[in-house]
C-alpha cells in the first residue's frame, strides 16, 4: 500500500454517522401506497471510524440489511421506504445526495455474488465503478490493479467473472468496492452463499483491509464464527429493530450473554461451548474464537479439571433395512465426469450429510439418487425403486426432494393448495387429504397463512412450506439440497429442528450442506466428496475432526473441532455442541436453543 | 488463491493494463481491429440485397467473397475456418436439392430431366430454384457470421455510445439484460425438473404443455425481477449514472480505413445489383 499515513485526524467526520435512524418500508401497488406500520430498524445510532469493523447483529427482520442499504443511500432513494433520522457518509447527508454520487464515500458488497456482475471480464468489472466516476483512464487502471492485487485476483484479470468460484466472485466484488476509492465499506452478508473455503478466502481479504487502517467496515454477518476475530464493535438490534446494546464484541458477549441467547441471534460456537462448561478467562470474559476457547480448554485439561464429554447414544443408528443402495454410480455431462464411480448404502433412520466444495458433485449425486435426473440403470435403488425406470409419480410418493430455492417448486396459488397438490396428484381421497393438509399446516406453523400465495411468504416460511409439500406424501426418504443456503441462522435452526423431528420419527434424511457445524450437530453420518469421488464416509465425529482430509476436500473443520482437536482423547473428537458437558443446572436453558 | 498473494506490491507507474482480447483473437485480423460499427453497417445492406438478387452466379460470388472475408478478415481459427469453407457449399447443396423437391415440377417441365424414376422426374429447373434459396440462406448466414465473429456485444454498445449518441445508461442496461439470458436458461431448467418432481400437468398434448409453461412463468418472473433489482442496486452502488458521461477505457475511433471498409461493402451492394440486372 502506498499510503504512508492514511489515518485522518480525529476531528474529521466519521466515515458513517447514523442518528436515530427509523425506516418504514413502503409497498407501492399502482395507485395505492402502503406504509408499513412496523419500523425496522427503529431508532438506531451508530458510528464507523477509519480502521474499525462494526458488526450489526440481530434476529431476522430486525432491519440489519435495511440499515446497510441506508448507509449507501439506496434507502430511501431507490428502495421504496420512509426514513427518519439522519445518515451522514463522510460528512455528506444521504438524503440530499443521490446514490451514485455517494459511491465515492461508501462502497457496498452484497450477498449474492451473481447479482453483482455487470461486465464480461474481471478487469472490466473492477474498472466499471471508476469509469462511472469519470476518472482518467490511467487512474482507473492504477486503482484496478491495486484492488485486484489486494484480493489476489490480478493474475486472473482476463477471465470471465463467471469462471471464478463463489468466494472468488465475492473477492471480486470487494475489489470493485475498493476501486471506487471509498473509505467506508458496507458488507451485507458477504459470505452467506459461500462454501467454507470461500468464506475463509473472503474474510482473509476483509482482515487485510481492516488491518490496512485506511478503511472502515460496516458488516452484517450471521456466521459470527467466521468474523469474530476481526470485529471491533458490535451493535445489537432486538426483534423489533430497536438498538439493544453496543460495544466491543467480547464485552457485549460476556456481559449480555443471556439476553443475546434469549434474542435468538446466532452466537460464536466457542462462546456457547464456554457457556455450557461455565468457562471464563481471568477477567471474566467469554471466548469468542475457537482459538481462545482452545486456550481455555487446554488450561483446564492440564489442571485436570475438564469433565468428560457426553456421548449421546441416540446418535448411533442401529443398523436397519437398506433404503438407499448406490452401486458404481457415474454421472457425466458435457464430456465431464461429475460423479465418479460412487457406491454407498444408507439404512433406514440415518441422517446423512453430503459435504464437499462447490463443484464437487454433491447436487448432481443427490439428483441422480433421488431420480430427479435419471441415473444409469441398476446403479441406484431407493425406497425399493430403480429411479432409472420408475414412474415419476411412484418415485415422488416415496422420495421427497427439496430444491435449493423453494420458489422453484411452488405450483399453485395458495399455501393450502400447495400442500394439497401432491395428494391430489396421487389420488388421495378429499376427506383424508383435508385432514392431512390441516395437520401439516399446524405442524409447520402455517395455519394462519393457509390462504396466502406461496411467493408472498417470508424466506423461512417458504422453506418450511417446501419441506411440508415433500413431507405430506409421507415419503420414506427426504432429500434436501442445501436447505440452509442463503438463510440466516434462526431460520436454519428452525428448519433443522424440523428435520431432527422427522428423523426421529423414522424418516431417512439425506442433505447437502456447506455448514460443518450443522453436520456435526445433526448428522448421524457424513460423506465427503471431492471431484465426484467419495473421500470419506463415516460418523461426523471422525470425519470432521480429520484435518488433512477436510483440507483435501476444500472443507474446514467445524468451529468447535478447531478448539478441541489438539486436546487429549476423548475430547479431541468432540465436534457437537451437545457433547460439551453442562457444568451448572442453569446452563441448559441457555444453550438448548442453538444445539 | 492464498492469503499471501494479498500483499499489494508497489504498482509500476505506467502499468500496462491491456483490455483482455477475445480468446485467440489475433490483433491483425483487419475486421476485428476495425470499428465495431463497420461489421453492422457494412454487411447489413448486403443482407437486404440478397433478397433482390435472383442471379445464381452473383449470389454464388457473394457467398464466396463473404466466406473469404470471414476467414481472412476475422481469422477465426482452423476449426471455424474449415467449418465455414466446407460447410457453406455443403449447406447450399443440401438446401438446393431438398428444396427442389418442393418446386412445382409442372412449372419447370421444359427444363432437362436430371433424374428419372418411373413417372417421377427431377428437373434441372427444380434444382435451379432450389439453388437460389440455398445460396440466399448461406449468404445470409455468412453475412451474419461476419458480424458475430468480427465484434462483440459490449464493443458494439460502446461504439454506438461513442458514435451514434446512444445514451450510455440505455446501452449498458441493454448489455446487463443480455447477461440475464443464460441465467434464465439455467433457472428454467431447474424449475422444469422441480415441477416434474411435483407431478405438474403430466400428460401430452398442447393443453398440458400450455399449463406446464404457464406454471414456469411465475417462479421465473419472480426470480428474474428480484435478480434485476439486485443487479440495479449493485450498479447504483457502483456510481452508475453519477455523471452524464462515463470514461471508456476502450475507445473505438472511426478511422479513414473504417469509412473505406463500409464504402467497399456498399460498392459490393451496387455491383451485385448492377450485375444481377445486367445479365
Amino acid at each position: 500500500m502506498t499510503a504512508s499515513d492514511g489515518r485522518p485526524a480525529s476531528d474529521l467526520a466519521a466515515l458513517l454517522d447514523m442518528r436515530d435512524v427509523v425506516v418504514r418500508h413502503v409497498l407501492e401497488d399502482g395507485e395505492t401506497v402502503e406504509v408499513s406500520p412496523r419500523a425496522t430498524p427503529d431508532g438506531v445510532s451508530l458510528r464507523v471510524d477509519v480502521g474499525e469493523v462494526v458488526l450489526l447483529l440481530g434476529p431476522s427482520g430486525s432491519g440489519k440489511s435495511t440499515l446497510a442499504l441506508a448507509a449507501n443511500g439506496l434507502v430511501p432513494h431507490v428502495v421504496p421506504a420512509r426514513m427518519g433520522g439522519t445518515v451522514q457518509v463522510g460528512g455528506r447527508d444521504t438524503r440530499t445526495h443521490e446514490v451514485p454520487t455517494l459511491s465515492s464515500a461508501v462502497a457496498t458488497v452484497f450477498q449474492d455474488p451473481d447479482a453483482q456482475v455487470v461486465t464480461g471480464s474481471v478487469l472490466d468489472e473492477v474498472c466499471f465503478g471508476p469509469e462511472n466516476l469519470l476518472l482518467p483512464v490511467a487512474e482507473i487502471e492504477r486503482r484496478a490493479e491495486l484492488a485486484l492485487r489486494q484480493v489476489g485476483l490480478w493474475e486472473r484479470r482476463a477471465e470471465a467473472p463467471e469462471r471464478l468460484s463463489g468466494g472468488g466472485r465475492q473477492r471480486l466484488a470487494i475489489a470493485c468496492a475498493l476501486a471506487l476509492g471509498s473509505p467506508l465499506l458496507v458488507l451485507d452478508e458477504p459470505t452467506a452463499n459461500l462454501d467454507p473455503a470461500g468464506k475463509e478466502e473472503v474474510y482473509d481479504v476483509v482482515r487485510e483491509i481492516a488491518a490496512s487502517g485506511r478503511h472502515g467496515v460496516l458488516l452484517v454477518e450471521h456466521d459470527l464464527d467466521a468474523a469474530a476475530d476481526l470485529v471491533d464493535r458490535v451493535v445489537v438490534l432486538d426483534g423489533s429493530g430497536r438498538q439493544m446494546v453496543s460495544g466491543p464484541l467480547r464485552t457485549v458477549l460476556s456481559e449480555h450473554i443471556d439476553e443475546l441467547v434469549a434474542l435468538g441471534v446466532w452466537l460464536p460456537v466457542a462462546t456457547l461451548a464456554a457457556v455450557r462448561l461455565g468457562l471464563r478467562d481471568g477477567q471474566g470474559n467469554l471466548p469468542v474464537t475457537p482459538e481462545e476457547l482452545a486456550t481455555l480448554l487446554s488450561a483446564r485439561s492440564a489442571a485436570g479439571r475438564l469433565p468428560e464429554p457426553r456421548v449421546d447414544a441416540a446418535r448411533s443408528v442401529a443398523p436397519g433395512a437398506t433404503v438407499i443402495d448406490v452401486d458404481g454410480l457415474t454421472v457425466r455431462a458435457r464430456r465431464r465426469t461429475i460423479v465418479d464411480d460412487v457406491s454407498f448404502r444408507v439404512t433406514a433412520g440415518e441422517l446423512l450429510a453430503v459435504v464437499g466444495a462447490n463443484g464437487a458433485g454433491k447436487t448432481t449425486l443427490l439428483k441422480a439418487v433421488a431420480g430427479v435426473t435419471r441415473p444409469p440403470r441398476r446403479t441406484v435403488r431407493i425406497a425399493g425403486l430403480d429411479p432409472a425406470r420408475a414412474d415419476v409419480a411412484d418415485l415422488a410418493s416415496r422420495v421427497g426432494y427439496v430444491f435449493q430455492n423453494p420458489e422453484h417448486q411452488f405450483v399453485t396459488g395458495s399455501v393450502r393448495a400447495e400442500l394439497r397438490h401432491g395428494l391430489t396428484v396421487r389420488g388421495v381421497a378429499p376427506d383424508e387429504s383435508e385432514v392431512r393438509v390441516e395437520e401439516m399446516l399446524e405442524r409447520f406453523g402455517l395455519t394462519d397463512l393457509a390462504a396466502r400465495h406461496p411467493f408472498l411468504l417470508s424466506g423461512g416460511q417458504k422453506r418450511r412450506l417446501s419441506v411440508g409439500t415433500a413431507m405430506i406424501c409421507r415419503p420414506e426418504v427426504l432429500v434436501l439440497d442445501e436447505p440452509t443456503y442463503g438463510q440466516d441462522r434462526e431460520r436454519a435452526a428452525e428448519l433443522l429442528g424440523l428435520l431432527d423431528a422427522l428423523h426421529s420419527e423414522g424418516t431417512t434424511v439425506v442433505l447437502v450442506t456447506h455448514d460443518m457445524q450443522v453436520v456435526a450437530d445433526h448428522a448421524t453420518r457424513v460423506i465427503a466428496l471431492a471431484d465426484g469421488r467419495i473421500e470419506a464416509d463415516g460418523p461426523p465425529g471422525l470425519v470432521l475432526s480429520d484435518q488433512p482430509l477436510m483440507r483435501r476436500c476444500h472443507l474446514r473443520a467445524p468451529h468447535l473441532a478447531r478448539a478441541t482437536s489438539h486436546l487429549p482423547a476423548p475430547w479431541n473428537t468432540v465436534t457437537r455442541l451437545a457433547d460439551v458437558p453442562l457444568s451448572s443446572p442453569t446452563a441448559p436453558q441457555t444453550v438448548e436453543i442453538s444445539a | 488463491m492464498s492469503a499471501a498473494t494479498v500483499q499489494a506490491p508497489v504498482v509500476a507507474e505506467h502499468a500496462v493494463v491491456a483490455a483482455p482480447a477475445r480468446a485467440s483473437a489475433p490483433r491483425r485480423a483487419f475486421l476485428r481491429t476495425a470499428n465495431p460499427l463497420v461489421s453492422l453497417a457494412g454487411p447489413f445492406p448486403l443482407m437486404v440485397v440478397v433478397f433482390f438478387v435472383a442471379d445464381l452466379r452473383v449470389l454464388a460470388a457473394m457467398g464466396v467473397a463473404t466466406a473469404i472475408l470471414v476467414v481472412a478478415g476475422t481469422l477465426p481459427g482452423p476449426r471455424v475456418s474449415a467449418a465455414v469453407l466446407l460447410g457453406a457449399p455443403l449447406t447450399a447443396g443440401i438446401v438446393a436439392v431438398s428444396f427442389g423437391f418442393w418446386v412445382d415440377a409442372a412449372a419447370v417441365a421444359s427444363t432437362p430431366v436430371l433424374v428419372q424414376a418411373g413417372p417421377w422426374a427431377y428437373h434441372a429447373g427444380q434444382l435451379e430454384i432450389g439453388l437460389l434459396t440455398g445460396l440466399r440462406v448461406v449468404d445470409l448466414m455468412l453475412l451474419a457470421l461476419l458480424g458475430a465473429l468480427a465484434t462483440t456485444g459490449p464493443d458494439v454498445v460502446r461504439a454506438s455510445i461513442q458514435h451514434l449518441r446512444i445514451p450510455y445508461r440505455l446501452g449498458y442496461a441493454a448489455l446487463a439484460a443480455v447477461r440475464f439470458v443464460p441465467r434464465f436458461g439455467h433457472e428454467l431448467e431447474v424449475i422444469r425438473s422441480a415441477h416434474r418432481v411435483r407431478g405438474v400437468a403430466r400428460g401430452r398434448g398442447p393443453v398440458a404443455a400450455t399449463r406446464r409453461q404457464a406454471g414456469y412463468a411465475v417462479p421465473l418472473l419472480a426470480g428474474g425481477i428480484r435478480h434485476a433489482e439486485r443487479v440495479s442496486y449493485a450498479m447504483d452502488a457502483r456510481a452508475f449514472g453519477a455523471h452524464s458521461t462515463r470514461t471508456e477505457r476502450t475507445t473505438h475511433p472511426w478511422r479513414l480505413r473504417d469509412t473505406a471498409l463500409v464504402l467497399s461493402f456498399w460498392a459490393a451492394c451496387v455491383a451485385a445489383l448492377v450485375l444481377a440486372a445486367g445479365v
